[in-house]
């Protein structure tokens, strides 16, 4: 397990309480989970995806990730709609592991309030979360 | 049951090197270190260790240990060796439960015959205050002495095809203990004192209690050992086996491993149920019938007489997905009746599905389509009675996924492989 001062915590992506990350593309918001989530949740094997197209709320479950020992939700950090899922995710899962922010990436999300972006936490504000 | 977790000797070597730590029966154990599919996998294709000293251990001696045991324990001492059901004698051990009156199970058990009215009962982390105490109340006029060894021992298991040529290596002298020795059959003492103590020594002249068992399915080792031995007997097989891929393994590899050799999970797969209609029979002194019991025990006048008891069944998953077992997920039958909720729900894997029949990363038979994708199994109890292959539908309040009950999970599991075979 990774103490804190190892984890990778990008400066230009914004984090959740549930753990997930966001980053503006240049208008579509791309989603997908922390270091530290994905480090509690050990050898990810499977992404459940949504459908490209679906709208969600913010909170909103839009897939679950599975783990060799758990099964965990994912959550909408905005409100907006599914233009793309990373299907790559599909025959190598384990990309989540090892490059969370990069090829780990889950969904592409249209949002419908680009505000609520803004309102999630920065790397600080995230660190200072898992400090507790 | 404390509040605060007690730790295994070993417990700094874990958390220095970087496992994921959990409560599990009172103790705070490795679940996995950094991959716990690499740790599956290394079990079934070369070999792990694992740390299992948060296990009890119960020692029963005396003239009418025996008896007691009779008594107390499911199996049948008298009848439980080989095809030809031999009496137990020193040097094997045997699996079973210890039940309550009313057919419940109090813990699953491994009994060792150290010597003549001389036995060493192996059972689950946290349990060795109870059943000593299970046992005491039944020995009352019976001479015999119990004796709860509850972190007084150390234990670590090696386990996986390359066992023994690790465990050779970190043996004075391995061919001699390697002669004769059949699964579920066992050597040496982790007491100095013991004249077992001279049939199995490590290269440093520690006395070990080296048995033939362990929980994965797989070829291997479960070694007992004086607990101020233990972190240098862990450091001497890692290196031992480097050569042979030896990976340290956490217990949820261990979970995952023994899902898919169809082993259960006491107070999980068996506990506060009648011990009966399920896939472990060979835990009870049958002759083939059921109920037909070759001797009479606590909890057999239940299980003879008790109607309407649940059915245990192992389950193999179409894919890797599980359902959850925390919120009990319920099992529906192919008309979405509700028949049961599942006990145990894990993904073994090194399994793939072709055309619908399992195959292993071990299997020698394994198509060119095979794929290690993982498949879930695990166990469900219904109030029905099911045949093999029956179509079964798993549902927690997140998703539901298809199953059939099997008779069996992960082929080519080498725990019976004869020793001679894997030097």
């Amino acid at each position: 397990m990774k103490e804190i001062s190892e984890m990778k915590l990008p400066d230009n992506v914004k984090y959740t309480d549930d753990h997930e990350w966001a980053k503006d593309e240049g208008g579509n918001v791309k989603i997908g989970i922390t270091d530290y989530a994905q480090d509690q949740l050990g050898d990810i094997v499977f992404v459940e995806m949504p459908e490209v197209g679906a709208t969600y709320e913010k909170g909103d479950e839009f897939g679950t990730v599975e783990s060799v020992k758990a099964v965990s939700e994912l959550f909408m950090p905005i409100c907006g709609e599914i233009v793309a899922i990373n299907e790559g995710l599909e025959d190598a899962p384990e990309q989540v592991n090892s490059d969370p922010y990069d090829g780990g990436w889950m969904i592409s999300v249209k949002p419908s309030d680009t505000g609520e972006l803004d309102a999630l936490m920065d790397k600080a504000a995230y660190l200072d979360m898992l400090k507790g | 049951m404390s509040t605060e977790s007690k730790k295994t000797l070993l417990h700094a070597w874990h958390c220095e090197h970087g496992a994921k730590m959990a409560d599990f029966g009172g103790y705070e154990m490795p679940l996995w270190y950094s991959s716990v599919k690499n740790e599956h996998l290394a079990v079934i294709t070369n070999a792990g260790l694992f740390d299992t000293s948060h296990m009890a251990v119960v020692l029963v001696d005396g003239p009418e240990a025996f008896d007691l045991l009779q008594t107390c324990f499911t199996n049948d001492l008298s009848a439980c060796i080989g095809p030809q059901k031999k009496e137990l004698y020193p040097g094997r051990c045997v699996y079973g439960a210890f039940l309550k009156e009313n057919g419940d199970v109090i813990d699953d058990a491994i009994i060792f015959q150290l010597a003549k009215a001389d036995y060493m009962i192996v059972i689950n982390a946290g349990m060795g205050a109870s059943i000593a105490a299970h046992l005491n109340a039944h020995a009352a006029g019976k001479d015999v002495v119990v004796k709860d060894l509850t972190d007084m021992l150390g234990k670590v298991d090696v386990q996986g095809p390359m066992a023994a040529k690790i465990v050779s290596k970190v043996l004075a002298e391995p061919d001699r203990v390697f002669e004769a020795m059949p699964y579920f059959s066992f050597k040496g003492h982790f007491d100095a004192a013991s004249p077992l103590a001279d049939a199995v020594r490590t290269s440093d002249g520690t006395p070990i209690l080296l048995s033939r068992t362990g929980y994965t399915g797989e070829f291997g080792f479960e070694i007992f050992v004086n607990p101020n031995m233990i972190e240098t007997l862990w450091q001497t097989i890692l290196d031992a086996g480097d050569e042979f891929g030896i990976t340290p393994c956490g217990l949820a590899a261990r979970d995952s491993l023994r899902a898919g050799a169809v082993l259960p999970l006491s107070h999980q797969d068996i506990g506060n149920w009648p011990f009966m209609n399920h896939p472990w029979l060979f835990a009870l002194p049958t002759d083939g019938h059921k109920t037909d019991f070759t001797k009479t025990f606590i909890g057999s006048d239940a299980l003879r007489s008790s109607e309407n008891a649940d059915y245990t069944y192992a389950f193999i998953g179409n894919d890797l997905r599980k359902v959850s077992t925390t919120d009990p997920a319920q099992v529906l039958d192919a008309d979405g009746r509700t028949i049961g909720s599942v006990l145990t729900c894990a993904t073994d894997m090194a399994l793939g599905m072709v055309d619908g029949k399992i195959y292993s990363v071990a299997s020698p038979d394994r198509p060119a389509a095979f794929k290690a994708k993982g498949l879930s199994c695990g166990f469900v109890k219904v109030d029905r009675e099911l045949s093999p292959g029956q179509l079964l539908q798993l549902k927690d309040n997140r998703r539901s996924i298809k199953v059939r009950t099997t008779e069996d999970v992960r082929p080519y599991r080498t725990a019976r492989v004869p020793l001679k075979n894997m030097l």
